[in-house]
């Protein structure tokens, strides 16, 4: 996927038609972070402790719910990407650029975390199960959407953290 | 004295209503970022920028303190501003939490 134009609210994208398949995938795995995962708090010396967990699970509920939504109306929505001799093409504002940053960042962390949370980078390896490859492919391919969208908002190559 | 009645301006008083707590007004709540091995540097810098609102030196000044000494205090706010980080740094799958600043 590459970026052809980008303003400041609009950006355009050539994407093949494998890329179109495997974002079409990666989306459609959306959510994958298990709802319990994030803790308001690590000592939990805050007041209402109980209530301001549940009061976050709410609210990761509702925005997981929107995205979920969002998701649902771009995979319904062909017209979105136009037909060219190289592949594809398709717009997103810089709205929908962050909604789809959060959705593959969740499909990414989901993926590591059913990989048991490993500490170093993981690569697919000759005798690995059809699970755990799985996983790691979709970590991958996340990131490369990740990756292509970053740069297309900062104008900057962006860089792995491992 | 004028003879004439005068209308006379009063300030205008009303009452606070104040549905926070102390503790929900007292800025001794610390919003931290831990590491994690999987999320991409650009990432998390991109979030701290549309979070906080900062410029990409002070998000990547951030974002690598995160990365070599395992977490960073993002901000020191009342609770219920750290709640509200803590959330929108959440809905980007970022290990952050709030935690009681003991100093």
């Amino acid at each position: 996927m590459k970026l052809l134009r980008g303003g400041k609210q609009k950006f355009q994208f050539a994407i093949k038609s494998e890329e179109k398949e495997l974002l079409f995938h990666v989306l459609q795995l959306y959510p994958l972070v298990p709802a319990a995962h994030h803790r308001l708090s690590r000592d939990r010396q805050i007041p209402d402790s109980k209530e301001n967990q549940e009061l976050l699970e709410e609210s990761l509920l509702a925005q997981r719910q929107e995205n979920r939504r969002q998701v649902g109306a771009l995979l319904k929505e062909p017209e979105r990407f136009s037909e060219t001799q190289a592949g594809w093409r398709v717009s997103f504002s810089r709205a929908e650029i962050e909604w789809l940053l959060q959705v593959l960042n969740d499909v990414r962390i989901g993926s590591w975390l059913a990989l048991g949370s490993p500490a170093g980078q993981v690569k697919i390896q000759p005798g690995m199960s059809k699970p755990t490859a799985r996983h790691v492919l979709v970590m991958d391919v996340a990131a490369f959407f990740e990756m292509c969208l970053l740069q297309a908002v900062s104008g900057t190559p962006p860089v792995r953290h491992d | 004295m004028p003879a004439t009645a005068t209308t006379e301006a009063l300030p205008d008083i009303a009452t606070e209503n104040r549905t926070g707590t102390r503790a929900d007004l007292d800025p001794g709540y610390l919003v931290i970022c831990w590491d994690d091995p999987v999320n991409l540097m650009d990432y998390v810098t991109h979030v701290f920028q549309t979070v906080f609102g900062w410029n990409r030196q002070k998000a990547e000044r951030h974002m690598l303190e995160v990365h070599k000494l395992g977490k960073s205090v993002l901000a020191r706010e009342s609770l219920e501003k750290a709640e509200f980080y803590v959330h929108q740094l959440q809905k980007y799958t970022l290990h952050a939490t709030l935690e009681r600043d003991v100093k």
